[in-house]
């Protein structure tokens, strides 16, 4: 009897609307008049009018003002009827936006807070590679235009390649040097290369293969603290706020568990 | 009374400006780098460019919404991230070697000063009704701006905007501020910073624009102030270079560009006048010019399939463009072609060559952006488009962007093009300058190809086993060059290197335009070398394939090759012929922005406009002239 009346429609949508009433009952949603009552407060008219600020470089006119806060209103009031209508719910866009507030709070103090001359010092010597040239490399290079024939050479006592309009090699120059002329990949393959006297290889490229001997890698030459001051401090605040999102994240992470099926 | 108070006045240029300018401390940035930096024994590199890069004191990329400015545009072309004006966070894959910021000199700063100016000051009701509609939105702004390049064009600019003594004088502070800027950038040997402008003469809104740039540092170019052009004509933008270079004994050269939209005015038969071309304009041209801009976002000036309707490749970046010119005020009609595109006014230099003993038209290529976001982008990949209104959205490829009207310009026609290659022996103002002066530079579509051409009369292949690049220098001349006829078939040493990071290459070419016995223009193209296709020939080479996965914005380098050369002896080579001979190198086919975008935002394109966006990017050479014996040469000498 009772499951019988579980089948039939109506009793679904009465139990869907309990449901619901209870949900919005237990989030506590006001229901009174007081819900369309909307106040913009001095504070927050102070940050419109200082965002249109940041854009435009001078404060808004009372014209302007007034056209900002029109618009905050009309945002407020559509915002509120969406609410009500859970158009917030399924939507990817306000799923990603609310993960990344969460983000941003995990970061917030990062982005305000401005570090001392001691942390920084530290942060430069901690992450020297990142305020250098990036090294030097000194080495040789014959170039194969298939991996059978860089294969085949690898094992020669005095291996040569083919011709093509690449430098036989570079002397003492920078990664950066090296990725101009034989571009990004080649440059990802010698980084891991250790120096020695042997013929390494082959490597890809975007011209083909390579047998390379890397005869040197120079330390990396970093450029004193004093010179990149502001380059310090924006990688401390990028890096810093990276660690922190982590970490909040960590957090949170360990309280759920997921199953993915 | 609006003449007293000039929009343009002072103060407010002063309130528009955040940066306080401190050049001067370092001789070796503020001088035009000469002895700077040690300097390789022939040039060794070719170094990458944009010639051509508006910011927020371009009077139309203000209004336009652009919000980045000098320093934003040096920043990024050097390789740093930085925030485009629509918030996206921008940066190029590999920096540039040199940029020169080329402003409109017309008005510059001034859409940023109407913008900022009180409303009461603004008496001018259509300058008081384009400030409203700057403030109103970025639709309103993008229209005012449309409506101020028709005026400019119409010739109906407002007075307020327009004195050129009152312009001058707000421009001054400007000027000079942005002159200590680009010192604190230069670094020879890193990175230059050229100071230039654009002089934008168009009348009835065929384009005759010009980039200006200089080869030197505050000391001299702090001596005068851009040259405003909508007034004026080319003879006075030549007199202001001759005066700088007689006041400061400093260079300065002038880049024409956006020839496909001039309606045929930009390289034509007769003088400015409307007569004969005399002997003198033709080699003032001649030392002012030598080089154009021959491919960039509004497209690509080469040749068009009504003039050379034999190359198969013709007509790459004309649609669109071909219809009429700049504001597209007026259509163009064919007749008119051979004054718009580069190739022909090879040709026809080479015509007045022979009748007025001067080449106007004996210029270098190079390619630029002319992008008006100050971001100087040019990979298919990373493209921020013309303007602010077009930086990466989902709709920007479909939109109509004709300046306002609506008659066949469309948002896909843009091209993610192009950079400058110049090949100079160190990276320094003067190095640089002087590789423009000679010609020995190149244009590319945005890919970074190495491209080397010689030209001599004993070339052979075994040159390819020594030092080719020493023997092309010692025993002929680097593209750019003139050789003087000695009865025999030229031989060229032609290399073409694909981007390291890029595509690999289809095929390289030798375009060759010359004279008849009977004075008659012909053009050629020759099929030098090309990757794969065993025993095809070079008359009919088939095409080399297509790899290009359409919604992947994907292709493979499973077809072309790394690099091809060729020794190449004219096969139609006649004693006393006068003749030019570049080079035009081919990649495979790949995806350009507009495939890269429909993956991003996920777009349904017209199958006709997914068609049109896989292309060839290419890259084209200088030139090589062959003059008969007895002629004296007019151009810029080359080097020796």
């Amino acid at each position: 009897m009772i499951r019988k009346a579980l089948r039939d429609p109506l009793a679904h949508f009465l139990i869907a609307g309990a449901v619901i009433w209870g949900l919005i009952a237990l989030r506590g949603e006001p229901v009174d008049p007081a819900d369309r009552t909307i106040v913009l407060s001095r504070e927050e008219q102070a940050a419109l009018a200082l965002g249109f600020e940041r854009t435009m470089g001078r404060p808004p006119t009372d014209a302007e003002l007034a056209a900002q806060v029109d618009r905050w209103v009309r945002e407020e009031i559509l915002y509120r009827e969406a609410l009500r209508l859970g158009l917030d719910q399924g939507d990817p866009a306000v799923r990603r936006r609310l993960a990344a507030k969460m983000d941003e709070l995990a970061g917030a103090e990062v982005e305000t807070s401005s570090p001392s001359e001691e942390v920084l010092r530290q942060w430069h010597s901690a992450n020297a590679d990142r305020f250098g040239g990036g090294g030097e490399v000194t080495f040789e290079q014959l170039y194969f235009d298939n991996q059978t024939a860089a294969l085949g050479a690898s094992g020669d006592q005095e291996p040569s390649g083919m011709a093509i309009s690449l430098p036989g090699g570079m002397d003492g120059v920078t990664i950066d040097e090296v990725s101009r002329v034989f571009g990004t990949q080649f440059v990802g393959e010698i980084s891991q290369l250790p120096v020695s006297d042997e013929w390494q290889g082959p490597l890809p490229s975007g011209f083909g293969w390579h047998l390379v001997r890397l005869t040197k890698r120079s330390g990396v030459a970093t450029q004193p603290f004093e010179s990149v001051r502001d380059k310090v401090e924006a990688d401390w605040r990028n890096g810093t706020l990276a660690n922190r999102r982590a970490e909040a994240f960590r957090l949170l992470r360990e309280a759920y568990s997921v199953e993915i099926e | 009374m609006m003449k007293r108070f000039g929009l343009l006045a002072a103060p407010f240029l002063l309130a528009s400006c955040g940066m306080p300018g401190t050049g001067g401390a370092d001789e070796a940035k503020s001088g035009d780098g000469t002895d700077t930096i040690e300097l390789a024994e022939f040039p060794d590199r070719p170094y990458w460019g944009d010639t051509h890069l508006h910011t927020d004191v371009s009077v139309d990329a203000f209004g336009f919404g652009v919000r980045l400015g000098a320093e934003d545009a040096l920043k990024f072309a050097r390789g740093e991230e930085v925030i485009a004006t629509t918030g996206t966070a921008a940066r190029l894959d590999r920096p540039l070697d040199f940029l020169v910021i080329a402003d409109h000199s017309d008005a510059m700063g001034a859409t940023r000063r109407l913008y900022d100016a009180p409303r009461m000051m603004v008496r001018d009701p259509t300058l008081r009704r384009w400030r409203d509609m700057m403030h109103e939105s970025p639709d309103q702004s993008t229209r005012a701006v449309a409506e101020l390049i028709t005026a400019a064009a119409n010739d109906e600019i407002p007075e307020a905007l327009r004195d050129p003594e009152r312009q001058a004088k707000a421009t001054r502070d400007l000027w000079n501020r942005h002159l200590a800027l680009l010192d604190r950038y230069n670094d020879p040997g890193t990175f230059t910073a050229f100071a230039g402008f654009e002089w934008t003469l168009m009348p009835g809104g065929n384009n005759l624009h010009r980039v200006v740039m200089f080869r030197d540092g505050s000391a001299k170019t702090g001596e005068v102030v851009p040259y405003p052009g909508l007034d004026g004509d080319v003879s006075g933008l030549w007199d202001y270079m001759e005066a700088y270079e007689e006041k400061t004994s400093g260079k300065v050269l002038a880049i024409p560009h956006n020839s496909n939209l001039s309606n045929g005015m930009m390289f034509e038969l007769i003088g400015p006048d409307g007569g004969p071309m005399s002997a003198e304009y033709a080699r003032r041209r001649a030392a002012r010019e030598p080089v154009v801009e021959v491919t960039q976002i509004k497209g690509d000036s080469e040749t068009h399939s009504f003039l050379s309707p034999n190359d198969e490749f013709a007509g790459f970046g004309d649609a669109g463009w071909d219809l009429g010119n700049l504001p597209l005020t007026a259509k163009t009609t064919p007749d008119m072609f051979a004054g718009s595109y580069v190739r022909s006014a090879l040709l026809r230099g080479l015509t007045l060559e022979q009748r007025l003993g001067a080449n106007p038209y004996a210029f270098g290529l190079i390619g630029s952006t002319d992008s008006h976001t100050a971001l100087a982008t040019a990979d298919e990949d990373n493209f921020f488009g013309k303007h602010t209104g077009n930086e990466p959205k989902s709709d920007r490829a479909m939109l109509p962007q004709n300046l306002g009207t609506r008659q066949g310009r469309f948002g896909w026609h843009y091209l993610a093009s192009g950079y400058a290659a110049a090949w100079a022996r160190g990276n320094t103002r003067a190095e640089i300058f002087d590789a423009f002066m000679r010609r020995e530079v190149y244009a590319t579509t945005g890919s970074r190809m190495v491209v080397r051409l010689f030209a001599g009369f004993d070339f052979s292949e075994s040159d390819w086993e020594g030092d080719w690049v020493r023997a092309g220098y010692t025993r002929g001349v680097p593209m750019g060059g003139d050789l003087v006829d000695a009865g025999k078939a030229p031989v060229f040493l032609v290399s073409a290197l694909k981007d390291p990071d890029g595509a690999n290459l289809d095929r390289v070419q030798i375009v060759k335009g010359w004279l008849d016995a009977d004075g008659t223009q012909r053009e050629k193209v020759y099929n030098i070398a090309w990757s794969g296709r065993e025993g095809a020939s070079a008359d009919a080479l088939p095409p080399v394939g297509d790899t290009v996965d359409r919604a992947q914005a994907s292709y493979a380098n499973s077809i072309g090759a790394a690099e091809l050369r060729a020794t190449w002896t004219d096969p139609d080579y006649r004693a006393g012929q006068r003749a030019f001979y570049y080079v035009r190198v081919l990649e495979i086919p790949t995806p350009n922005w507009v495939l890269f975008d429909a993956k991003r935002f996920g777009l349904k394109l017209p199958s006709e406009v997914v068609e049109a966006s896989v292309t060839q990017e290419r890259a084209y050479s200088s030139p090589v002239w062959l003059r008969p014996r007895k002629t004296p040469g007019d151009a810029p000498p080359i080097m020796k």
